[in-house]
């Protein structure tokens, strides 16, 4: 899995770079737009992370020769500018996802997984981890080939943390991810407690092989075996 | 007061002076030249009495002659020496075929005849009663004054009108004017200089308040927009250190992790300003029909599970569907800040209720502490109390939604309790 990631601001470009190459891909950078635009017409890449602002031009230009040269790859813009024009004209180019910063690390890989899933000829239509399996479309889980009942909170806890394998997550970064911005003012995260506890009973009652694990002080992480 | 009135007040006052200042001259005047005239009429007849008497006519005492009355007496030379020759007096004169005494004016005049007899020759004429004139100019007067007074008065207030015309226009505009907001164009055409001169400043200031606005507005737009890449980098840099390492103590954990809930207040806080300079400039163009009844039963149970330490009971009643044509994104904020605020602000343990009628949603809840500052609560950063992660932006928020969409936000304290109502105009 080949990834280009076109980003002006050296220190994010390295953060972005350290966090992929930690998952397995091999990762190729670009700071500007002459560079990516060299970069993309001499390689073939499976995913390409995009900034709007370059210096020498703007990210949307270089999506234009992308796809003008009908390259396949998965292409997510990466943009400083929460714009609605941005992103409509970016998902009208082409693009396969917007990610405004600033995001979570694990958004990010999780965002890559799922552009990656999508452009697989034939790829699965479910997320693994271990012996759960989840079909986001039709909200099911499985494990072990069994179905378990899940509410829907605990549901989307669920598909939160599988599509973040192996990410520790900070229970405000949980609680955004899950319930929305509505929990902006909140001093007190008694509510995901609840139903984390509910969901790993409900998993571990139905023999699951993962764990989310509490880590203390800090929030959660999903360990598979 | 307004200056139409103001004015016609001061009319008032400056015309009561000059007329009854004027009603006394005229009534002076008036007197004068009747007693000039009577004088002199006077003095004729007793000339042409003396005449007769020196041509050696003869003259009865007393005669009525041309309503006249005149008389004759002998008098000593020691009488003539002491008086003057010519005397005119006001005298009450008794009249006998009225048997009642009347005004006149009398004179008395002394002459020789050829023997060197002193006489004196008395002439009287009635004279007009002067109470009766003052009271007859006093009654004109009024009635002139009047009669000016109402027209002037008219004819004042119907220029005025009429010539203020441009100055009300103008006033209107600026009562509806509203800087950054949709205003209709300055035309007030008036040939009037005054006018024309107001009319371009204030078109001046207003392009000069329209101008600092639109610089404030790209300055909130652009700093938050410079923040994010710092935002992510901290917030990404520490995410990584808590992914590698596996020798942070828990302690450690938590410190990371207080950092990154302020640093994620910090992202919101910037998310929110990002948003409100959005909702400013206008880039939710787009609308749909958004049916506020469910949205509103949505949001609420949600942040009735999110708020439920607090201890708060939670009623929604629909007494009438609700929907609404506005960008369904704006109407999430709008409904979730109304929700968040009475979550977050509203007393533990006490009640939030939502009332939703035919053009109308509530939202209330306890707050004993007494009620807020109306005028401010809008204000962004403005908060009555400090509650830890307020952001002070929420119900800025609800306000530039309803600016945005011209809907009446109104906030009331009734029996302990704040209500926030937001009205929606009748569909058109």
């Amino acid at each position: 899995m080949k990834i280009l990631i076109v980003e002006d601001e050296p220190s994010l470009r390295e953060i972005m770079t350290r966090t992929l190459q930690r998952e397995q891909y091999v990762v190729e950078q670009a700071a500007d737009y002459a560079s990516a635009s060299e970069k993309l017409s001499a390689y073939d890449y499976d995913c390409i992370l995009l900034d709007i602002m370059l210096p020498g031009g703007s990210g949307l230009q270089l999506l234009r020769e992308l796809k003008a040269r009908r390259n396949h790859a998965g292409v997510i813009i990466i943009s400083a500018r929460d714009s609605l024009d941005d992103k409509v004209e970016g998902l009208e180019l082409g693009a396969d996802d917007y990610l405004p910063k600033p995001f979570h690390l694990a958004e990010l890989s999780a965002r890559i997984r799922s552009v990656m899933r999508r452009h697989q000829q034939g790829g699965e239509e479910y997320l693994t981890a271990g012996n759960v399996r989840l079909w986001p479309d039709s909200r099911r889980v499985e494990v072990a080939g069994r179905p378990v009942e899940l509410l829907r909170k605990e549901y989307d806890i669920l598909h939160y943390f599988m599509c973040r394998p192996n990410h520790t997550i900070d229970k405000a970064a949980l609680a955004e991810g899950v319930w929305g911005d509505h929990i902006d003012q909140v001093d007190n995260f008694d509510f995901v407690y609840a139903q984390m506890k509910n969901l790993r009973r409900k998993l571990a009652d139905a023999g699951a092989d993962i764990e989310l694990r509490a880590v203390y002080g800090f929030g959660y992480k999903l360990v598979q075996p | 007061m307004r200056l139409v009135y103001r004015m016609l007040f001061h009319l008032w006052w400056v015309l009561s002076l000059l007329l009854a200042a004027w009603a006394l001259l005229f009534y002076m005047t008036l007197s004068d030249e009747i007693a000039d005239e009577t004088d002199d009429m006077l003095e004729d007849r007793a000339e042409a009495v003396v005449k007769r008497v020196l041509a050696g006519g003869e003259i009865s005492a007393t005669r009525p002659e041309g309503g006249h009355d005149y008389y004759l007496t002998e008098v000593t030379e020691e009488y003539a020496r002491t008086y003057a020759h010519e005397r005119y007096s006001d005298e009450e004169l008794y009249i006998p075929e009225r048997d009642d005494e009347e005004p006149a004016r009398v004179l008395r005049q002394l002459f020789r005849d050829r023997t060197g007899r002193w006489f004196e020759l008395t002439v009287m004429t009635p004279t007009i009663e002067k109470g009766d004139l003052q009271e007859a100019i006093l009654w004109w007067c009024v009635w002139l004054y009047l009669l000016l007074l109402v027209s002037i008065l008219l004819v004042a207030a119907l220029l005025l009108h009429r010539m203020m015309r441009p100055l009300y226009a103008l006033l209107r505009w600026l009562d509806a004017y509203r800087v950054g907001g949709d205003n209709a164009a300055l035309a007030i055409p008036t040939p009037v200089v005054e006018f024309r001169r107001l009319n371009d400043a204030v078109e001046r200031f207003a392009e000069r308040a329209e101008a600092s606005f639109e610089r404030q507005k790209q300055f909130i737009g652009n700093a938050s927009h410079e923040m994010q890449t710092p935002l992510a980098v901290c917030r990404n840099r520490l995410e990584m250190l808590v992914d590698d390492a596996r020798t942070l103590t828990p302690e450690q954990l938590s410190e990371i992790a207080a950092v990154q809930q302020t640093l994620g207040r910090l992202v919101r806080l910037n998310r929110t300003l990002l948003l409100l300079s959005k909702i400013d400039n206008g880039q939710f163009p787009e609308v749909a029909e958004v049916d506020m009844t469910s949205l509103v039963r949505r949001t609420a149970e949600e942040m009735y599970d999110i708020y439920a330490y607090r201890g708060m009971r939670l009623t929604v009643r629909d007494e009438a569907p609700l929907t609404v044509r506005m960008n369904p994104s704006l109407a999430e904020s709008l409904v979730a800040n109304l929700l968040k605020n009475a979550f977050v602000h509203g007393d533990a343990d006490g009640t939030v209720e939502v009332l939703i009628t035919r053009r109308r949603l509530e939202v209330t809840n306890d707050g004993a502490a007494g009620p807020l500052d109306g005028t401010r609560i809008f204000d962004r950063f403005y908060r009555a109390t400090e509650k830890a992660g307020s952001s002070g932006l929420g119900l800025a928020i609800v306000e530039s939604v309803c600016r945005l969409y011209g809907l009446h936000i109104n906030y009331a304290y009734v029996d302990g309790r704040h209500c926030f109502a937001v009205d929606f105009p009748a569909e058109s």
